[in-house]
């Protein structure tokens, strides 16, 4: 065992001391299989979607209102996506993509629509320099006998698109470039 | 001691103290074994400061590891989707959407074979109801802050769409636009 020896020893009392190291050991392995027991390695995150959309103000004049352009994801088809750039009701340019899910264990990616996505806002994207406040909007449809799984998958190739964002003080960070909700209908 | 004395029978040669035990093993090789008369001592020193430090170690890795956000509770019928573009967890009222039912922080708050039954996106009215009420406690709670309108839908991964856009829309027109999904955290490629 460990001693702590202080060289003296002529008092009436010993000065030199044994730390019990055993018992130390013994809470320390305890300590350690609690913590080992009662650890979370699985932790949980979430994917943020907003009921936020910008309705037509009352006031405003019909041709007054700005229009922003908007990517309009469409996953209703079984083969494909298909990827619309809307400006209100006008379509201004639609893209398809094949729809090839990859299996990750119990989930599913689809890197080619991530892939796509992440082309299509750097050619289209009209929000794009770290000090626009503003951000990208796209619009998710689905059916309505889509598993949860697949929509996610699609909500995270919208979040893998990302771009630089002033947070104050010419600190510049990665966040998502679009902001996404479902489409109503 | 002299030799005429009856005692002389208990005289023993004076010799140097040495080892006694197993001694008496006939086998040469077997006796050095034993003895321990080999050139390795047999006995070890466990070095135990260094064990200390790298329990240390561990003891300060598992505590620094562990986050309050991976407590969260998780309803046990419901099996979460993972993604890998995800955000870290807020603290919000908490909607599990499984098969079979919705609760809020574990209060029933609707079926979803209803929704299934109905085959339209719907508002839940009792669904509604419950987040209208935490909404409102939290404004009473918080007296003259702004509601963030944050709430997680804990929803299963085989839940079909149209129970997940009814939940989504329900939550919004009850005051909660900010809505997140909860998802497990699936590694970056």
């Amino acid at each position: 065992m460990a001693g702590i020896d202080t060289g003296g020893g002529h008092g009436k009392r010993a000065s030199n001391h044994e730390i019990p190291l055993i018992p130390f050991i013994d809470f320390l392995l305890c300590l350690v299989m609690f913590l080992l027991v009662t650890a979370v390695w699985n932790h949980m995150a979430r994917i943020q979607a907003d009921a936020n959309v910008p309705g037509k103000p009352k006031d405003e004049p019909q041709d007054k209102i700005e229009k922003e352009k908007e990517l309009h994801v469409e996953m209703t088809g079984e083969r494909r996506f298909q990827l619309k750039w809307q400006e209100g009701t006008t379509v201004l340019n639609t893209i398809d993509v094949e729809r090839k899910p990859v299996e990750v264990g119990d989930d599913v990616t689809y890197p080619d629509l991530t892939e796509k996505i992440q082309k299509e806002w750097a050619a289209n994207g009209a929000h794009k320099t770290p000090a626009d406040k503003k951000f990208d909007r796209a619009i998710l449809h689905t059916d309505n006998s889509t598993e949860f799984s697949h929509v996610i998958a699609v909500l995270d190739s919208i979040y893998a698109t990302k771009r630089k964002f002033d947070v104050g003080g010419g600190k510049l960070e990665d966040f998502a470039a679009f902001q996404v909700t479902f489409a109503a209908k | 001691m002299s030799g005429d004395k009856p005692l002389s029978r208990f005289h023993q040669p004076i010799s140097t103290p040495g080892r006694r035990m197993l001694h008496h093993i006939p086998l040469n090789f077997v006796r050095k074994k034993a003895v321990g008369g080999g050139g390795r001592a047999l006995n070890q020193d466990l070095p135990l400061v260094p064990f200390i430090d790298f329990l240390l170690c561990l003891v300060l890795f598992l505590l620094a590891s562990f986050s309050a956000s991976g407590e969260l509770p998780i309803d046990k019928n419901v099996k979460l989707p993972n993604a890998q573009n995800a955000e870290d967890m807020i603290e919000a009222p908490m909607v599990a959407v499984s098969g079979t039912q919705i609760l809020v922080d574990g209060t029933p708050a609707g079926s979803t074979r209803a929704i299934l039954d109905a085959n339209r996106l719907q508002k839940i009215e009792e669904l509604a109801e419950i987040l209208k009420n935490k909404r409102e406690l939290w404004t009473q709670l918080h007296p003259g802050e702004k509601h963030p309108g944050n709430v997680i839908l804990q929803v299963d991964r085989r839940v079909q769409a149209l129970v997940v856009k009814s939940v989504f829309n329900t939550a919004a027109q009850a005051g909660y636009p900010a809505v997140s999904f909860m998802v497990g955290k699936m590694a970056k490629d």
